[in-house]
């Protein structure tokens, strides 16, 4: 065990577990931030998409030793009320089914948005790629980013 | 044994409860005695009670004095839209818009009838019930009003929450008119709406749980989190049928936060518990790096060596044998010889895995005085059954609590993951969730049956079939189970097209043993025959050298038939509908219209569960073995549609996962256990290889069908049928690979 202190949605927060832990159980299991899911473990899907320094990287396979010098941005951070453009653009065009795999979606094309703001279909394609969603719902998670890029992307 | 079959469930005895049960059970739950509805019979039970501050004129409905009217949903939502197309029902009998309600998810509890997903049924077996709790409440609110004003029911009338008074500026709010209309009698029979002053019934209604699903707020069953819960991580034994030899737990205890290790033996349905070694640990990443460090022996059973190859060699000797006949119209054995020309292929289809984003995961709290369960499952009174089981405590005394699913497809049908769950809470005396791996759920799922299947078929002198024999061989997911049913049962359908509408047919079946865990794996025995069928039709329009739609309204006739149908979904299905949808998708797609150069379609229709649907797949080839699919075109007539934007929803994924387990879905057998383990090797659709779908939603007033599993046998067929007319190669095995043979 030892302790770490993690940036997380612009809060310092400490945590006391295994150098090892990677950082989406820290996040779920020690600070509740239960919005990041577990899919994989192994970085094949996406569900454990959050944000570090801006990046969309996968938590499940980011020990916390590694996590410390960086700020990490959940779900829970994206917006305070659920009103990021994309957040909005998904509920707009009804895009969740089982709705398991729609934070890591939803982090994948923040990220992507904040680096395009008016991206393209291979540049959504090379984006969402490495995010599963085993209901399908792509057709409406292309049409959402779209929305979102169009009504102004950024937060 | 619990074998739970979702469309049999009165018959699945999971929970008999006893009258005096039903009373106790009744009190535990958290509208107080209500007025059930028995969603068999679809009758409003009479009677009625006032808590509080509310009005609740059914176990569904609350309507407090003050504030949102809740309506409650009474099945898993597992993606399949029913947390909204439900109460949509109701909402419209009641006379409300939709941004007056809130909606709760339902416990278990007996007074909502049937609780499960599974087999597309909700919409279709709730839909008069819900319509009548909605109009039976609306109908004593209008007395309550009536009563206040002393005036004829005739007098008054609802809308949109308020009680109006005709010809007059008199109102009442449904909040004003909760406590008078809490003493009133509950009329039997109210009157439905006219489907045409449906104002919710038909439009598109975004799922309730969506701002928080985008927020993260959701509660998933992983995301449940009882005080002081302790959580396992299960070694299983990866030989299936084996068991614990000796366990070395001296590395694993030793882990700061391991609590304790517990030995799982198998129950002799396999259905149940499985051989494992569990590690308990204060949190998740302890017990899965605890579990990491145990030294296990396993004792493996006989047909350990079970292999791909194992299975193929009895497919191959079935399949040129005699089985069961299941069908037999005219006699195909004498009809070849007036054949004009005869065609036969094997068609082969992998084990699938099920794959929710959302791994197994159950809570268990057992107590010596009650248990409390939490998870994500298809079938919360299967847990309840099984956890009365295997506690020994009365059905009364657990409580079922249901989250949202991340994903179902006919996985969580079984609740194996809770019993490990229910099991070892009673040992440890402490709430548990049991969390899987991907690599669990991937090694240790109930896996879409295999099967290996001879096609003939022959055409007479006018290029007509004249006859038409099937002999399918798979690991019969019933025979697997021990049901008394027969093992043909969602495997193969005997009444499904083209039976009946061709002379001489012949269908046979012969089941294989297997070790491997089979079960419902999303449009269960459709997603084969379906392939099978509308791909062989196929081939039989182009030996015809006919349009292969022009070849299928043709064999379909011109007069409009009700072809009897016995299988989920009959009894009958009229060849009007089928015919419908195959037009429309034909003319949606431009199909007379030859594609761009380089674009290659493909055609399929098929009947399932009661819908009817038609698909048109375009793909290119990027090179001459790699294929994209470009577009899709469904037709699909599911009857009266509830939610329109949750029916394109189903429909679109369906397609997609329809598309990636026929590119990619395949699991292998090894030495009697799962060679995939992840999402690495079993490979599933993602973003850069969905194709643009566009949907037809039949406009009817027929009765509301599901349509969680539809749109997704056909895709497979109509897919292949556009890579044999992009290539000229016939897939006959999946998934598709170019690059093997395929004999024309």
């Amino acid at each position: 065990m030892a302790n770490f202190t993690l940036d997380v949605n612009n809060q310092s927060l400490k945590v006391d577990v295994d150098p090892d832990t990677p950082l989406l159980w820290v996040l779920r299991d020690e600070l509740e931030l239960k919005g990041t899911k577990f899919g994989c473990g192994k970085a094949l899907c996406g569900a454990c998409t959050v944000h570090f320094n801006g990046n969309a990287v996968r938590s499940c396979s980011l020990p916390v030793s590694a996590a410390t010098k960086g700020k990490i941005t959940t779900i829970e951070g994206l917006s305070s009320d659920g009103s990021h453009p994309l957040q909005q653009a998904w509920v707009e065009l009804d895009v969740p089914q089982c709705g398991y795999c729609q934070v890591g979606q939803i982090m994948s094309a923040a990220a992507l948005l904040q680096r395009k703001k008016n991206p393209t279909d291979d540049d959504i394609n090379s984006a969402m790629s490495g995010n599963l969603c085993r209901c399908g719902t792509y057709v409406r998670i292309r049409e959402a980013i779209k929305l979102a890029a169009k009504k102004g992307g950024k937060s | 044994m619990i074998n739970f079959d979702p469309l049999k469930q009165e018959s699945n005895a999971d929970v008999q409860l006893s009258r005096r049960d039903f009373v106790k059970l009744s009190s535990l739950a958290s509208l107080g005695l209500f007025v059930g509805a028995n969603l068999v019979t679809g009758k409003l039970a009479k009677g009625n009670a006032l808590l509080a501050d509310s009005f609740g004129p059914s176990v569904f409905i609350s309507i407090p004095k003050e504030g949102k009217i809740t309506i409650m949903a009474k099945n898993p939502e597992i993606g399949q839209g029913v947390k909204t197309s439900l109460p949509q029902i109701i909402a419209e009998e009641l006379e409300l818009r939709w941004d007056q309600i809130q909606v709760e998810q339902a416990p278990l509890d007996r007074r909502f009838g049937a609780q499960f997903a599974g087999g597309s049924t909700a919409v279709k077996t709730n839909y008069t019930t819900l319509r009548q709790a909605g109009a039976g409440a609306r109908e004593m609110l209008i007395e309550a009003a009536a009563r206040k004003w002393n005036v004829p029911l005739n007098k008054c009338f609802a809308k949109e929450g308020v009680v109006y008074q005709r010809d007059t500026q008199l109102k009442f709010t449904y909040n004003e008119l909760a406590e008078t209309a809490s003493h009133l009698e509950l009329r039997e029979n109210p009157p439905l709406k006219d489907p045409k002053d449906f104002t919710l019934i038909g439009k598109a209604i975004g799922g309730v749980d969506n701002q928080k699903i985008v927020s993260g707020k959701a509660e998933f069953g992983l995301d449940a989190r009882p005080k002081g819960m302790l959580v396992a991580s299960v070694e299983r034994c990866p030989v299936f049928g084996g068991k614990v030899k000796s366990i070395d737990d001296s590395a694993a205890l030793k882990i700061a936060g391991v609590e304790k290790v517990i030995k799982i033996e198998p129950t002799p349905d396999p259905t149940r518990l499985v051989a494992g070694v569990a590690v308990i640990a204060k949190n998740t990443w302890t017990a899965m790096k605890g579990r990491r460090a145990l030294k296990i022996e396993w004792e493996l059973p006989e047909g350990a060596a079970e292999t791909d190859e194992t299975l193929q060699s009895h497919f191959e000797k079935n399949i040129n044998s005699n089985g069961e006949i299941l069908r037999n119209d005219g006699d195909v054995d004498a009809a070849w010889s007036n054949c004009k020309k005869v065609h036969e292929a094997v068609y082969e289809a992998p084990f699938l895995a099920h794959a929710p984003m959302e791994p197994m995961n159950y809570i268990a709290d057992v107590r010596a005085d009650g248990a409390d369960l939490w998870g994500p499952t298809q079938v919360p009174g299967s847990a309840m059954g099984l956890a009365a089981a295997i506690t020994g405590l009365t059905p009364d005394k657990i409580k079922v609590r249901m989250t949202r699913v991340g994903g179902g497809f006919g996985r969580r049908l079984m609740a194996d993951y809770a019993c490990e769950a229910i099991y070892l809470s009673k040992e440890l005396g402490k709430p548990v969730q049991v969390v899987w791996t991907r690599e669990d759920d991937m090694q240790h799922d109930f896996y879409r049956p295999n099967g290996m299947f001879k096609m003939k078929a022959g055409l007479d002198a006018s290029n007509k079939l004249a006859a038409w024999h099937i002999k399918a061989s798979t690991t019969s997911r019933y025979a697997f189970r021990g049901s008394s049913d027969p093992s043909y049962k969602t495997e193969v359908f005997p009444d499904g097209f083209p039976a009946g509408f061709v002379p001489n047919f012949k269908m046979e079946y012969l089941p294989v043993a297997s070790k491997v865990p089979r079960g419902a794996w999303r449009a269960p025995g459709h997603n084969i025959t379906a392939w099978l069928d509308q791909s062989f039709i196929d081939e039989m329009a182009h030996l015809a050298a006919k349009d292969p739609i022009e070849f299928r309204l043709e064999l379909l006739g011109d007069e409009d038939k009700e072809m009897p149908y016995e299988d989920h979904g009959g009894p009958f299905y009229k060849t009007s509908r089928l015919k419908n949808v195959i037009k429309l998708a034909a003319e949606k797609s431009n199909w007379k219209t030859p594609p761009p150069k380089g674009v290659f379609r493909g055609f399929a229709a098929h009947f399932m569960f009661g819908a009817y649907v038609a698909e048109v797949v375009s793909i290119y080839m990027k090179d001459s073995n790699t294929i994209k699919v470009e577009n899709v075109v469904a037709a699909c007539d599911c009857g009266t549609v509830i939610n329109r934007s949750g029916a394109l929803n189903q429909i679109q994924g369906g397609i997609i996962d329809g598309l990636s387990a026929t590119l990619n879905g395949a699991i292998h057998i090894e030495n009697g256990k799962v060679k995939e383990g992840n999402f690495d090797g079993y490979k599933l659709m993602r973003m850069n290889e969905a194709p643009s779908i566009e949907v037809h939603l039949v406009e009817s007033t027929e009765s509301p069908e599901g349509l969680g599993e539809m749109s997704l046998p056909t895709v497979s067929a109509a897919l292949c049928n556009a890579i044999f007319a992009a290539t000229g190669k016939r897939v006959r095995k999946l998934p598709v690979n170019l690059t093997e043979e395929t004999k024309l």
